[in-house]
């Protein structure tokens, strides 16, 4: 019995391999699904996940359950997923680097790495964007580099660590001296840069009414590649400086779970993805396109994501 | 500039069934979550903003609204019946609501509580709908030098309310301050004080501490106290006096001062992101009692105490919308829940928010002043409802009150985790309410402190390390003379007229005890 339940985990892990989530109908869940948001409810991250959540109820007739679980940017909900017995029906939503700066900067003390669960997708990624005012007497981060030279020292906002190492990389490589000063949140940073506080700033969807207004600008793209509604804009590592961070929404499940259940449910979300529905809370929430990257690109955004946020800190 | 078409348009809109009906039902479920220990109307907010997604927006965003109006009404209502404040802004009302309630008057303080919430609402929605461009440039100015030298200012202010040893005031503020420092630092994002728990990492829930050590610790505590003395009613019987069960125009009219002041204090708190209710609420019942030629029936059931706290705390609301349509920047957490329903509706507030969906805006504003007339109405019926209620035996109020609590706060903090702390800081509230130490200066340090710590750090980077640059702004310089103004003031008025006796959440109705 034990013997013909593993043969079929294989072959079901085979199928999955080979891309043919055929079983994906064979799996139904015996219960609810749950959804851990690793946010507070309201957030981006949250709406997006309700939305989800509805879709993948609409479409599969599913019951699906949703909690939030805030605390670290997710690392407290990841912390706890990883500690539940392998259920099948428990799913964790989050974001990729506030994770992944955890796991480099303190991994030791938490009790799961990568290989901790089993990723089913992603959602939408978020564009980071650095944004000025647009009477800043520079236009790129090359300009900006140089006037923060002639100048002595030039203040910018960053809301979380990854930013200021790329800040740091950027004084590094010119040996020009910037005042970072950490915002909470990219409405803060709206905020101060509005009010003349600071020049330039990190924001990640809060500028765009400002973009439309003509008061501000995007100086770069924190990604690893441009931004999709600023293509003339090039990235960090473009402006010569080798440093990038990217934020993928995405959700795992515990690793060991049935790859029926994990098929069937990454099946169902990429579905649901896939609707108009997400499709337009995503657009609203991080002002860019819906993405499923797929369980193994989801797999692959995080170690390559690890490998990137490794490096930043290295420096 | 606006068209005048496009306004009237906008509040034309409200006029619908739909929104009527759904800014009513916000209201009623405002002032229910806010008048229930241990649910708010931010965690109310939270749950409905997903619900919301398939109604038409004006009904939604005005639905979300009237919740967050409703509920300011409402959180005053256990502060004053039972002094067991659900969120810190009410504590402020309970100084003097509470006493009042126990001389047989909790139909007049609630209702005063209401009339004064109201008005001071229906001020800051004014300022927001007449001036509120102007304004929000204005406080863009206030950078984080500025709001470090507003907060030194406010805490100057507050100081006056220390209680009757300067020095427990002092130990009671800094062990806040301690406990708000749990959690990821504002700058380096480095974890402080956790121990291994992750759940801690984002702080400790504002909702944990406040409803343990202002609510738990206050039922637990009047629990010991009527032991064995089954089947008594929480308030004092209505003496009959119809007096009692009215505010008369001639007492609301000699609050003018009192509301214009909390009034204003808490529309230019809102439209500065970050203060918040709280520090306006106790902000405007210091000054007041400073104020006042009879400082000393404050704490002993003055109704100005009532009309100063909870028109500053309602004002905030309004105002909070100044910064949150202008520039899309929310001041409070409910403000930021209403910028996500805007971005759920496909729409991000800021500086083209009044010319791309100006008849949105104006119907909101439309909807926010019929939501503070039927706040008034649905008050005035709720009220006589939540009297009746808490006149039920001890026994089965209490018992309701702690189930309540705890429910709301196993929701709000996703948990039993957040229970946890809960009942460490009841245990801790009762502790400190033992030995004399203010629960209420505790939490205003605790809430105030994370705001205060981010604002120092971007001060700081802004200034260059160097705090003695602080002159370049001269806004801040004028607020940290006036801090020092008033901490003199304060300390040689405690001088003169010996201790401050207002029970801060002290030996709270122990005055009163003493008299029946």
């Amino acid at each position: 019995m034990k013997l013909k339940s593993k043969l079929v985990a294989l072959g079901a892990a085979a199928l999955l391999a080979f891309g043919a989530p055929a079983t994906a109908q064979d799996w139904g869940p015996s219960e609810p699904l749950t959804i851990l948001i690793g946010f507070g409810a309201g957030g981006s991250t949250d709406t997006m996940g309700r939305v989800l959540a509805d879709q993948i109820a609409e479409q599969t007739g599913w019951n699906v359950v949703v909690e939030n679980r805030p605390g670290g940017g997710g690392v407290a909900m990841f912390t706890s997923l990883s500690q539940m017995p392998v259920d099948n029906h428990t799913i964790g939503m989050g974001v990729g680097i506030p994770v992944l700066v955890q796991l480099v900067e303190r991994g030791d003390q938490l009790p799961f790495d990568l290989d901790s669960f089993d990723y089913l997708g992603t959602i939408a990624t978020a564009e980071l964007a650095l944004v000025a005012s647009a009477d800043a007497p520079f236009d790129d981060l090359e300009g900006m580099i140089a006037y923060a030279q002639e100048q002595g020292t030039l203040p910018v906002a960053t809301m979380a660590p990854p930013q200021v190492l790329m800040m740091n990389a950027a004084q590094r490589e010119s040996g020009a001296e910037f005042n970072l000063v950490t915002a909470e949140g990219g409405a803060e940073v709206i905020q101060l840069i509005l009010g003349g506080q600071v020049l330039a700033g990190f924001a990640s969807g809060e500028h765009f009414p400002y973009l439309e207004s003509g008061d501000m600008k995007v100086i770069a793209s924190a990604n690893a590649n441009r931004l999709s509604y600023a293509p003339d804009t090039p990235t960090f590592i473009e402006s010569g400086v080798d440093a990038y961070v990217d934020a993928v929404f995405f959700l795992a499940m515990r690793d060991g779970t049935d790859p029926a259940a994990a098929a069937a449910i990454a099946a169902a979300i990429d579905a649901a993805v896939q609707s108009e529905a997400v499709a337009e809370i995503v657009r609203n929430a991080v002002q860019g396109p819906a993405v499923n990257l797929g369980p193994e690109g989801a797999r692959m955004m995080m170690v390559n994501g690890l490998e990137n946020a490794q490096r930043l800190f290295q420096n | 500039m606006v068209d005048l078409s496009v306004i009237l348009a906008g509040f034309g809109d409200v006029f619908t069934p739909m929104t009527l009906l759904f800014i009513l039902f916000g209201v009623v479920l405002g002032q229910f979550v806010g008048a229930v220990p241990g649910i708010g109307p931010v965690m109310a907010m939270a749950i409905a903003i997903p619900f919301t997604f398939g109604l038409d927006p004006l009904a939604a965003i005005a639905f979300l609204v009237g919740v967050n109006k409703g509920g300011l009404v409402g959180g005053a209502v256990p502060a004053i019946l039972m002094n067991t404040p659900g969120t810190p802004d009410a504590a402020a009302t309970a100084l003097d609501g509470y006493p009042l309630a126990r001389q047989g008057k909790p139909i007049k303080a609630t209702k005063m509580a209401l009339f004064s919430s109201v008005s001071g609402d229906t001020f800051s929605d004014i300022v927001l709908i007449t001036v509120s461009a102007p304004l929000a440039i204005l406080a863009l100015k206030m950078g984080p030098v500025e709001i470090v030298a507003l907060m030194i200012f406010a805490f100057s202010v507050i100081s006056g309310l220390m209680g009757e040893s300067l020095i427990k005031g002092v130990i009671a503020a800094a062990l806040g301050l301690m406990f708000s420092f749990v959690g990821a630092d504002p700058e380096s994002f480095t974890p402080r004080l956790m121990f291994g728990y992750w759940d801690l990492y984002d702080g400790l829930a504002l909702t944990s501490v406040a409803i343990g050590m202002l609510a738990i610790s206050e039922i637990l505590r009047r629990m010991t106290e009527s032991f064995g003395q089954a089947g008594q009613g929480v308030l004092a019987p209505d003496n009959g006096n119809p007096e009692d069960r009215r505010v008369s125009w001639a007492e609301f009219w000699s609050c003018r001062f009192t509301l214009l002041r909390g009034a204003t204090l808490g529309t230019i708190l809102g439209a500065l992101p970050g203060i918040g209710s709280t520090a306006a609420a106790f902000m405007s019942y210091a000054t007041t009692k400073a104020a006042s030629k009879d400082p000393d029936s404050f704490g002993r059931g003055n109704i100005q105490g009532i009309a100063a706290t909870e028109s500053a705390n309602s004002a905030v609301v309004g105002a909070n919308l100044i910064p949150l349509l202008t520039l899309g920047i929310p001041g409070s957490v409910t403000a930021a829940l209403i910028i996500s329903a805007f971005m759920i509706h496909g729409m991000q507030p800021g500086p083209l928010l009044f010319e791309t969906q100006g008849r949105l805006v104006y119907g909101l504003f439309g909807a926010m002043i019929i939501a503070n007339f039927l706040n008034l109405w649905v008050g005035q019926l709720g009220l006589r409802i939540w009297v009746k209620v808490v006149s039920a035996p001890e026994s089965v109020i209490f018992s309701s009150a702690l189930l309540l609590c705890f429910v709301g706060v196993a929701m709000a903090t996703n948990g039993i985790f957040g229970i946890v702390i809960m009942l460490i800081f009841a245990a801790l509230g009762i502790l400190m309410h033992s030995f004399g130490y203010s629960m209420v200066i505790f939490i205003i340090a605790f809430f105030l402190g994370p705001q205060f710590e981010k604002s120092l750090a971007q001060a700081l980077a802004l200034l260059d390390g160097n705090l003695l640059r602080i002159y370049t702004s001269p806004v801040a310089l004028a607020l940290l003379v006036l801090s020092v103004i008033s901490v003199f003031w304060f300390v040689s008025r405690r001088t003169n007229a010996k201790a401050d006796t207002t029970n801060l959440g002290v030996p709270d109705g122990e005055v009163l005890d003493q008299k029946r």
